[in-house]
């Protein structure tokens, strides 16, 4: 079991997948509270049309996917308040506009092969040395701002208006947070894929909240169960040559069962 | 008549939306200390109004001054506490224990990485204690009854140590009986902390003559009166349209 350790390439998709899975179970929770779950669908796509650029291109594709999540994310963030549009219909709108836009450029690349698809769905394969240094820039800055800045966060999620009222920065502190969820999504693309990382932001949030507890602890339990879903789906990817993403998708959808089951009322 | 500095500030106030004008040079004052009351029709703007004093909306015209300093240079939010109406409403399953929700109150005055200071779990537990609801610290906010949540909200913006607190509709969702203790409970902050209150209510029964200082609003002010000029049916069916009756209860 421990085997698999000793190949670099496991050791580097661990690093990365640990990292994605504390990221996204932190950041997680917010859009689910805030019933914008789909932002992190939407930008998954968004970040396709990077990772095509790159190809296209021939460019680091990770860098290019943060900086088209990034700007999605603030175009998006920007139309829902200033523009008062509804969410979800913007998000509608990116989600298939992007992807719409990452296939025609895929196809005039020519590049429909086998690296786009372990964008797509994650491959332990493919976690670089360069993908970590990027990574570990742009997750550990992601980190350091949910830390400061995560009662105010969790303020807003409970109650926008009131946040505002009482002085809290809400403009400034919602479009930090879409920021940081950009980079998330466009971060875990590596080890998860485009197609499933929003189940990784998503399911562990919804399936600690089963459990009635206050937000301190709903946070622990879901970024546990992130962990555990991430350890599990990567091992299973290694001995069972499967996509890491599905894999992982896949033990969450399990933790979400068992959680509904154990809280059914 | 001794001194009271002014809390609130409103001169010629006025607002619109889509062309529709909804509130129409309003002027009020809210002293140290008062206990006030705002009724009127449903849609007559009574929200609106303290939305405005809460910097949620911007006025089409007229100013706003809160202790004294310009609205638009005002960072002093935690001296105001604001429960807003639908704040009874919260989901079944959001996780935020009671405590949780109280603690928010301080959050504004925390500041960046700051952790629960002495003071700020002092002012958290005085509060919870003083609505009553210490029992229910770990509870899920969405598990209380609508009053024990009501309760939870002051509790909330009482945390900040406010001067002021705006109360919005707290009869929504509340049976009578809580109600009753609720408008005891604000006359209870009032008179003990000094807390001005301004609560707004569409229900002219449950205004005591206790009260100092009364605005009908619909979409303009109307009146600004002490209850005892009020409490005279004709005002009432003037603001209202109607005949009205006012319930006065001397408990």
């Amino acid at each position: 079991m421990t085997d698999m350790l000793t190949y670099p390439f496991m050791q580097r998709a661990f690093v990365a997948g640990l990292m994605i899975a504390l990221l996204a179970a932190m950041s997680g929770s917010f859009i689910v509270l805030r019933r914008y779950s789909l932002l992190s669908e939407t930008l998954a796509h968004v970040s396709l049309v990077g990772v095509s650029v790159g190809l296209l291109f021939g460019l680091s594709p990770l860098w290019i996917a943060v900086a088209a999540s990034l700007i999605a994310s603030w175009l998006i963030e920007y139309l829902r308040s200033v523009h008062g549009m509804y969410s979800d219909s913007i998000l509608a709108i990116f989600l298939s506009g992007s992807l719409a836009l990452a296939i025609v450029i895929v196809s005039i690349s020519g590049s429909f092969n086998a690296s786009l698809f372990s964008y797509l769905f994650g491959s332990i394969l493919s976690v670089s040395n360069e993908d970590l240094m990027v990574m570990a820039i742009f997750g550990s800055l992601a980190m350091v701002l949910l830390i400061l800045f995560f009662k105010e966060l969790y303020f807003i999620a409970f109650d926008e208006e009131v946040a505002r009222a009482s002085g809290i920065r809400v403009m400034w502190l919602n479009f930090m947070l879409v920021s940081i969820i950009a980079v998330i999504i466009a971060l875990s693309i590596r080890v998860v894929g485009t197609l499933l990382i929003g189940a990784l932001m998503v399911i562990p949030p919804v399936a600690a909240i089963r459990f009635g507890m206050g937000f301190f602890r709903t946070t622990l339990l879901s970024i546990a169960i992130a962990l555990v879903s991430v350890l599990i789906g990567l091992s299973a990817s290694f001995f069972f040559s499967l996509p890491s993403g599905a894999a992982i998708v896949l033990c969450l959808l399990v933790v979400f069962v068992i959680a509904l089951v154990v809280n059914r009322r | 008549m001794k001194f009271a500095p002014s809390l609130f500030e409103v001169r010629n106030l006025s607002f619109a939306r889509g062309g529709n004008e909804i509130l129409k040079s309003v002027n009020l004052s809210i002293l140290e200390g008062e206990y006030c009351a705002i009724i009127g029709p449903n849609g007559g703007g009574k929200t609106t109004l303290i939305r405005l004093l809460m910097g949620l909306e911007k006025p089409t015209s007229g100013t706003i001054t809160l202790f004294g300093t310009e609205q638009r240079k005002f960072r002093a939010w935690h001296r105001i506490g604001y429960v807003p109406q639908r704040s009874a409403l919260v989901d079944a399953s959001f996780p935020a224990t009671v405590r949780e929700v109280v603690a928010m109150g301080r959050y504004a005055q925390r500041g960046i990485l700051g952790f629960e200071s002495s003071e700020d779990v002092e002012a958290i537990e005085e509060s919870m204690e003083q609505m009553g609801v210490s029992d229910l610290r770990d509870r899920l906010i969405g598990h209380l009854s609508g009053g024990q949540r009501q309760r939870v909200m002051i509790a909330r913006a009482l945390a900040s140590h406010p001067q002021v607190l705006i109360v919005d509709e707290p009869n929504t969702g509340v049976d009578v009986e809580s109600q009753h203790r609720f408008y005891e409970l604000l006359r209870l902050l009032n008179t003990t902390r000094r807390i001005a209150i301004l609560f707004i209510t569409h229900d002219v029964g449950v205004i005591a003559e206790d009260i100092s200082k009364l605005f009908f609003v619909n979409q303009t002010l109307l009146l600004s009166q002490t209850p005892q000029q009020i409490l005279r049916c004709d005002q009432m069916s003037r603001l209202y349209g109607t005949p009205a009756h006012i319930v006065s209860h001397n408990h």
